[in-house]
C-alpha cells in the first residue's frame, strides 16, 4: 500500500479527525465573516453574484462600453411592474385600477434610503419613473392652443376619464406599446433603481403595497434585477435541496449494492468534505458564488463518489476471499492506486483547462472543481482506508460479494450479465466497432446542426413566475428585452468643415461686416489649431468691432455676423440635422419590419410627436421638420416639460451621439445576433448622411458577447485538455496506442452527446458548453480503470480472451456500479427549479451511461481487433518470460 | 380650580397672537414677492443661463427678459417677454406671458423656424423653463396667495418662512422654506421639501447689486437633486423704468421682435 493510504490505515483517528477539523475550519472561515462581518473584516464573507454581466470581466471592452453608455445616457436598471386586468372589458383603464396604479407610483417614489455608514442614497430614482402620473402628455387644448401636462395628473373619477388616459397615451409613440400595451388593456410601470443589488428590497416593498389593493388587477413584478434576485434564491434552493437529494439517492443506491450502511457512509463523507473544501476555499479566497460556481458541488460530488465506489466495489468483491480488512485494503489500493491517480489527474486537467477561457466565472468554476477533484482523491485514498480500519472488525462479518451463502462470486445476476456483455464485446468486436462508427457519423451530422443560443430568462422554468410575467408582458407590449444601438459622429477634421460653414453663412449675409469676417476666416483656416480656436478668434474680432460701432445698423450687422458664426459651429451637431433624423427614422422602420424588434424609440419619435402637436395634432405633421433650427426649436419646446432630462436619454447634449432603444420580444442570443446582422447590412446598404459609427450595448447584447467568448473559449480549452489527457494516457500506459485507445470512449461519449444535442434541437447554451469538460473528466475515468485493470490482468494471464473474462469480473462490476450509482444518483437534479441544473442532471446521467457503454463494449471490441498492436511488446515479454 | 382659567387665558392669548403673527408673515411674503419680481415699473435684463447636468455637461442659453407691471401695482398684473438669442438655432424664439394675479397666466410661444405662434393652454407652471432646473414659475414668480405661510424663525438678517401649498395636488413640493433678507426683502435661499420632509431642490441668490436704487439679484442658481445638476443665471445690463410700451407685449411683436428694446 502507498504511504498515504497505509499511514491513514495505521492512524485512522488522526485522519478522520483531521478531515473533520479541516471541514469545520473552512465552515468557520466562511460563517464568521458572513454572519459577523464587523468582527472579521480581514476575512471574506459569502458573496452571491447573480449578474449575468459578470460573465465578462469588468475590463472587457463590450462591458466597459456598456457601462460608459449607460452613464452617458443616464440609463438605469429597471424594475418593471406589469399591470393586467382580465376582469374588465377595458383592462386596467378603469377608475379603480388606475387609482391603485397612481398610489403605487406615489409609493414607489418614496422608496429610498441611506445605508448604514454610507452617504449615497439608494433605492428608486423617482425622477425617472415611467408611469401614467409621471410622464408628460402633449396635446391639443382647443382654440389652437397646445397643452403640456401630466398624462394622468390625478386618478380619474369616471370610466370616461380612465379611457381618456389610454387615448392620450396611445397618441404618443414613445409611450404606446411601452407604457400602455398595444391592445390598450394593460400598462407597465418602469421603476429605475440606483443599482441592481437594491431590487430585492424594493420589490418586497412594492409587493407589500400591492397586497393592500383590493382591486381585481394582476401585478407582475419583473425586470432583469428581479430575475437575478430570483436566480440567487433558486440557486440556494438548488444547493440546499437538489444537491442533498442527489446525495441521499446516491447513498440509497450504494446501500443497494453494498448492503453495509456503516461502510457506505465513507464515500458520502469523502464527497461532503471535498465539497466543503472546494466551496470553503472558493469563498474564503474572495470569489463569488455565481451561477457557475454554484454548480461546483454538483460536479465535485459524482467525481468524489466515483473513486470511492471503485474502492468499495473492489473491497466488497475481495473481502470474502481475503477475510482480513487490512490485507484486502492493501490488495485493493495496490490495484487501484495508479488508475485513481490518473483519473484524478485527467479530470483535474479537464477542469483546470477552463482557466484558459476568457470568462471569469468559468475560470473560477474550472479551477475550484479541479481543487475539489484533487481533494476528493486525497480524501478517498486516506479517509476510506482510515474509515475501514476505524470500524470494528466484527462489522465486516458476512460482508462482501457471495458472502450471503453464495459460493461463486461470479454467479450473481449482475456478474452473469456482465460476463455476457464481455463475451458479446469480444465475440462481435467488428460489429460493435462498426456500430460505434455509425453512431459517430450520425453524431457528426448532428454536431453540424447545433444551434448556439442562450437566454438567461429561460434559465427559469416555463412555469416560473418570472417566465409567466415575461410572457404576459411580451404578449402585450413591444418587448421587454432591451438592446441599445449607439450612433456617434466620427471625430472628423472639423476645422475645414466648420470653416466651410462659416464661409457659406457669412456669404449669405452679404454685408461689409460679414465680408470682413470672411476674409479673416480665410486666413485662419490654414493657421488655426482647431475649429474652436478659429471660432473663438473670429468671435472676439466681431465682438470688439460691435463694441466700438456707432450706428444701430452696424451694430445689428455685427450681431448677425456673430450669429452666423454660432450657427456654423452648430452644423457639427449632427443629430439635429433633419437628414440624419430621417436616416434614423428609416432605420427604425426597417427594424420594425424584420419581426424581431417589437418597438424602437429614438430621437425622431420625440421630434415628430412635438411637431405634430404644434401643428394642430394633424397626422401629416407627424414628420421631421425641414431645417436644423426647426428641429432645435421643436426640442426646446419638448424641454419645457416636467421631464426635460428625458431628451438626453436619446441624445447627448452636444448632439454628437444618439441612441436607438430597441425592445425585443425575445432575449434569445440568436435573435439579438440576427438584429445586429440586420443593422450592419442596413448601414452597409444605406450609407448615413454624415460619418457615424455604430455600436451596441444593453444586456441582451452583452449576453451575445459573452456567449461568443464562451463558445470559442470552450472549444480551445477542450482541445487543449484533450491533448493533455492524451499525453497523460500515453505516459500512464507508456504506449501511444494504449493512450489513443483510452481516448476512444471519450470521443464516442462527447461525439454522441453533442450530436444528440444538435439532432434534438437543444440549444448549445452555458451548461451544455461547460459539460464538455465534465465528459472529458468522467468518460476517460472508466477507460483508465478498464484498461489499467485489463493490462494488469494480461500481464499475469497472457491471453486476451481469458483476460477479458477476468476484466468483466470485478473491474466491470465496479464500472457498472459506478454508472448506476452516479447516473441515477443525479436524476434529482431534474427537480431543480433552474433549467441549467436540470440540463446538468440529464447530461451527467447521459455521459455516465454512454461512457459506461463505450468502455464496456467499445474497449474490449477495439482491443480484440487491435490486440496485435496493443499487446505486441507485452506478448513478446510474456513469451520471453515463460520460455 | 385655579388651573382651568389659566389654561383658558393662555388659549385666548394664543388666539389673539396667531392672527397678528399670520398677518406679519403675509406682509413679509408680499414684500418679498414684490422685491423679487416687481421692482420699478418695468425692467429689462440680459440673461446668460448655464445648465449643468448631473454629469457636469453644460448647455447655455442667452436671452433678454423685458417686464412691465400694469399700473405699477406690486403683486398685480404683469407682462413678460423672453427673447432668445443663443444658441443660434433657437435665435428669435420667444415667450410672451401675461401674468394674472389669482388666475392662470396667458402664455404664448413663438418658434421662428416653424413660423409658428402658439398659445400654451393654462396648465401646470411647475415645468422646466427651456430645459433648465428653473421652472416657469421661478422665472415669473409664484403668487403669494397660493400658499399658507408661517414665520418659522427670525434671525438677525433673515425671516425664515415656511410655505405650504393651499392646493396640495397643484405642486410637486410638500412645502418650501424661504430665507428672506430683512433689509431688502430679497429671498436669498429657497429650499423645497418633498413628502418625506427632505430637501430636493434649492434656489440660491449668489450675487445682489443695487441697480437704479433697487436691490437686484444678478446671479442665482437652482439645483435639483432628483435629476442632479444645477442651472445658473447671470443677469447683465439690468435696467429699470426704461419706459417700455405695453404694446410690445402683444402677440404681434412675437414675430417682429422690438429690436431696439432688445439690443
Amino acid at each position: 500500500m502507498n504511504i498515504l493510504s497505509s499511514s491513514a490505515a495505521n492512524r485512522p483517528g488522526l485522519y478522520l479527525w483531521g478531515a473533520a477539523l479541516f471541514s469545520l475550519l473552512l465552515i468557520a472561515l466562511v460563517a464568521a465573516p458572513t454572519l459577523a462581518p464587523r468582527a472579521f473584516p480581514f476575512l471574506e464573507p459569502l458573496k452571491v453574484d447573480t449578474d449575468p454581466e459578470n460573465m465578462l470581466s469588468a475590463d472587457e471592452p463590450v462591458r466597459v462600453f456598456h457601462n460608459e453608455m449607460k452613464r452617458e445616457f443616464a440609463l438605469h436598471d429597471l424594475i418593471v411592474v406589469g399591470v393586467v386586468n382580465e376582469n374588465n372589458a377595458n383592462g386596467v383603464f378603469n377608475p379603480e385600477t388606475l387609482r391603485d396604479v397612481y398610489e403605487l407610483t406615489k409609493f414607489a417614489e418614496t422608496i429610498r434610503w441611506t445605508g448604514e455608514g454610507e452617504t449615497e442614497r439608494k433605492g428608486v430614482i423617482a425622477a425617472d419613473i415611467i408611469a401614467p402620473s409621471t410622464v408628460d402628455s402633449i396635446e391639443q387644448a382647443g382654440l389652437g392652443s397646445v397643452s403640456f401636462d401630466w398624462l394622468m395628473p390625478a386618478p380619474p373619477q369616471t370610466e370616461a376619464e380612465a379611457l381618456a388616459v389610454r387615448e392620450r397615451a396611445a397618441r404618443i409613440p414613445t409611450l404606446n406599446d411601452t407604457l400602455v400595451s398595444g391592445d390598450g388593456k394593460a400598462l407597465a410601470i418602469y421603476i429605475p433603481i440606483t443599482s441592481k443589488d437594491v431590487s430585492f428590497r424594493i420589490a418586497n416593498e412594492l409587493r407589500a403595497k400591492i397586497a393592500e389593493f383590493d382591486g381585481d388587477a394582476a401585478y407582475h413584478i419583473t425586470g432583469l434585477p428581479i430575475a437575478q434576485d430570483q436566480f440567487g434564491v433558486e440557486m440556494f434552493k438548488q444547493m440546499a435541496i437538489s444537491a442533498p437529494i442527489a446525495m441521499a439517492l446516491i447513498f440509497a443506491l450504494m446501500w443497494f449494492f453494498f448492503r453495509r450502511l456503516n461502510l457506505i457512509v465513507s464515500p458520502m463523507v469523502v464527497a461532503m468534505v471535498s465539497v466543503i473544501g472546494a466551496m470553503g476555499l472558493l469563498v474564503a479566497t474572495g470569489n463569488t458564488v455565481h451561477i457557475m460556481s454554484s454548480m461546483i458541488p454538483i460536479f465535485v460530488m459524482p467525481i468524489a463518489v466515483l473513486d470511492a465506489v471503485h474502492i468499495l466495489s473492489d473491497f466488497y468483491d475481495r473481502y470474502p476471499a481475503i477475510k482480513d480488512r487490512r490485507k484486502t485494503l492493501e490488495h485493493v489500493m495496490k490495484e487501484l492506486w495508479r488508475p485513481m491517480l490518473f483519473t484524478t489527474l485527467t479530470t483535474c486537467a479537464g477542469f483546470a483547462s477552463l482557466a484558459f477561457t476568457p470568462i471569469p466565472p468559468v475560470q473560477v468554476f474550472g479551477v475550484f472543481v479541479a481543487i475539489g477533484v484533487f481533494l476528493a482523491w486525497l480524501f478517498t485514498v486516506t479517509l476510506i482506508p482510515a474509515y475501514v480500519m476505524a470500524m470494528p472488525e466484527k462489522a465486516f462479518a458476512g460482508f462482501g460479494m457471495g458472502a450471503g451463502g453464495e459460493t461463486d462470486h461470479e454467479a450473481t445476476p449482475l456478474a452473469r450479465f456482465l460476463h455476457g456483455v464481455g463475451d458479446f464485446a469480444v465475440g462481435r468486436s467488428k460489429l460493435i466497432v462498426a456500430g460505434f462508427l455509425l453512431a459517430l457519423a450520425v453524431a457528426g451530422y448532428g454536431i453540424t446542426q447545433i444551434r448556439i443560443n442562450d437566454n438567461p430568462v429561460k434559465w427559469f422554468h416555463a412555469d416560473h413566475e418570472i417566465r409567466i410575467a415575461d410572457r404576459a408582458l411580451n404578449e402585450r407590449f413591444g418587448g421587454t428585452y432591451m438592446a441599445y444601438l449607439a450612433l456617434a459622429a466620427e471625430d472628423a477634421d472639423d476645422l475645414s468643415a466648420v470653416a466651410d460653414a462659416v464661409d457659406a453663412r457669412l456669404a449669405a449675409l452679404a454685408t461689409p461686416q460679414a465680408q470682413t469676417l470672411a476674409t479673416e476666416a480665410q486666413a485662419l483656416r490654414g493657421s488655426a489649431e482647431s475649429a474652436q480656436a478659429m471660432l473663438d478668434a473670429l468671435r472676439e474680432k466681431a465682438e470688439a468691432a460691435q463694441e466700438t460701432t456707432e450706428s444701430d445698423d452696424d451694430w445689428y450687422a455685427w450681431d448677425d455676423a456673430l450669429l452666423a458664426l454660432d450657427a456654423a459651429a452648430q452644423a457639427q451637431e449632427i443629430f439635429k440635422q433633419p437628414e440624419m433624423l430621417r436616416y434614423i427614422e428609416t432605420l427604425q422602420a426597417h427594424l420594425a419590419a424584420n419581426g424581431l424588434v417589437g418597438k424602437s424609440n429614438a430621437l425622431p419619435d420625440i421630434v415628430k410627436t412635438v411637431h405634430r402637436d404644434l401643428f394642430l395634432g394633424e397626422e401629416d405633421a407627424y414628420r421631421i421638420p425641414e431645417t436644423p433650427e426647426a428641429v432645435a426649436q421643436t426640442l426646446i419646446t419638448y424641454q419645457n416639460s416636467h421631464r426635460p432630462q428625458d431628451l438626453f436619454k436619446l441624445v447627448t447634449p452636444d448632439f454628437k451621439k444618439s441612441v436607438v432603444w430597441l425592445q425585443l420580444k425575445s432575449g434569445d442570443n440568436v435573435d439579438m445576433s440576427a438584429v445586429v446582422a440586420d443593422v450592419n447590412a442596413f448601414i452597409a446598404d444605406n450609407p448615413p448622411p454624415a460619418a457615424i459609427h455604430h455600436d451596441w450595448f444593453g444586456l441582451t447584447y452583452i449576453n451575445v458577447a459573452w456567449q461568443q467568448k464562451m463558445v470559442s473559449g470552450m472549444a480551445k480549452a477542450f482541445a487543449g485538455s484533450f491533448i493533455m489527457v492524451l499525453v497523460l494516457m500515453t505516459l500512464l500506459f507508456r504506449s501511444p496506442s494504449w493512450g489513443l485507445l483510452s481516448m476512444a470512449p471519450l470521443m464516442v461519449t462527447i461525439g454522441v452527446i453533442y450530436g444528440v444535442i444538435g439532432l434534438i434541437g437543444k440549444d448549445y447554451d452555458m451548461p451544455v458548453a461547460v459539460l464538455s469538460s465534465l465528459s472529458l473528466g468522467l468518460a476517460v475515468d472508466y477507460a483508465i480503470h478498464f484498461n489499467a485493470r485489463a493490462r494488469q490482468l494480461y500481464e499475469t494471464i497472457g491471453d486476451w480472451k481469458e483476460t477479458a473474462k477476468k476484466a468483466f469480473g470485478e473491474p466491470a462490476r465496479a464500472i457498472f456500479r459506478n454508472v448506476i450509482v452516479i447516473g441515477v444518483g443525479f436524476t434529482p437534479l431534474l427537480l431543480a427549479p433552474l433549467v441549467p441544473y436540470q440540463t446538468v442532471g440529464v447530461f451527467i446521467s447521459a455521459i455516465l451511461f454512454l461512457a459506461g457503454v463505450a468502455t464496456l463494449l467499445g474497449l474490449p471490441a477495439l482491443i480484440t481487433i487491435f490486440k496485435p498492436i496493443l499487446f505486441r511488446k507485452r506478448r513478446n515479454a510474456h513469451v520471453a518470460q515463460t520460455a | 380650580m385655579l388651573r382651568k382659567p389659566l389654561k383658558l387665558a393662555a388659549a385666548i392669548a394664543a388666539l389673539a397672537i396667531a392672527p397678528a403673527f399670520a398677518q406679519d408673515v403675509q406682509e413679509i411674503v408680499d414684500k418679498a414677492s414684490a422685491a423679487a419680481y416687481y421692482q420699478g415699473e418695468d425692467g429689462r435684463a440680459k440673461v446668460h443661463m448655464s445648465i449643468k447636468d448631473a454629469q457636469g455637461r453644460e448647455r447655455t442659453r442667452d436671452f433678454v427678459i423685458l417686464r412691465k407691471d400694469i399700473g405699477d401695482a406690486d403683486n398685480g398684473e404683469q407682462r413678460f417677454y423672453v427673447f432668445f438669442e443663443r444658441p443660434a438655432d433657437v435665435n428669435k424664439t420667444a415667450f410672451l406671458v401675461w401674468k394674472h394675479a389669482g388666475s392662470d397666466d396667458d402664455r404664448w410661444l413663438y418658434l421662428p423656424a416653424l413660423d409658428l405662434v402658439k398659445r400654451i393652454a393654462p396648465s401646470d407652471e411647475r415645468t422646466s423653463f427651456v430645459g433648465s432646473h428653473f421652472f416657469y414659475e421661478d422665472v415669473s414668480g409664484r403668487g403669494p396667495e397660493e400658499d399658507n405661510h408661517v414665520l418659522e424663525e427670525e434671525t438677525d438678517d433673515y425671516y425664515i418662512v415656511r410655505s405650504t401649498p393651499k392646493n396640495a395636488s397643484g405642486a410637486e413640493f410638500a412645502s418650501y422654506k424661504n430665507w428672506i433678507h430683512k433689509a431688502s426683502f430679497i429671498p436669498v435661499k429657497t429650499e423645497y421639501y418633498d413628502a418625506n420632509g427632505e430637501v430636493y431642490r434649492t434656489y440660491s441668490a449668489l450675487a445682489v447689486e443695487t441697480v437704479g436704487g433697487h436691490p437686484t439679484v444678478v446671479k442665482s442658481s437652482m439645483a435639483d437633486e432628483r435629476i442632479g445638476g444645477v442651472t445658473e443665471m447671470q443677469y447683465s445690463e439690468v435696467a429699470y423704468d426704461t419706459g417700455l410700451s405695453e404694446e410690445i407685449f402683444t402677440e404681434r411683436y412675437l414675430r417682429n421682435p422690438p429690436r431696439r428694446e432688445l439690443r
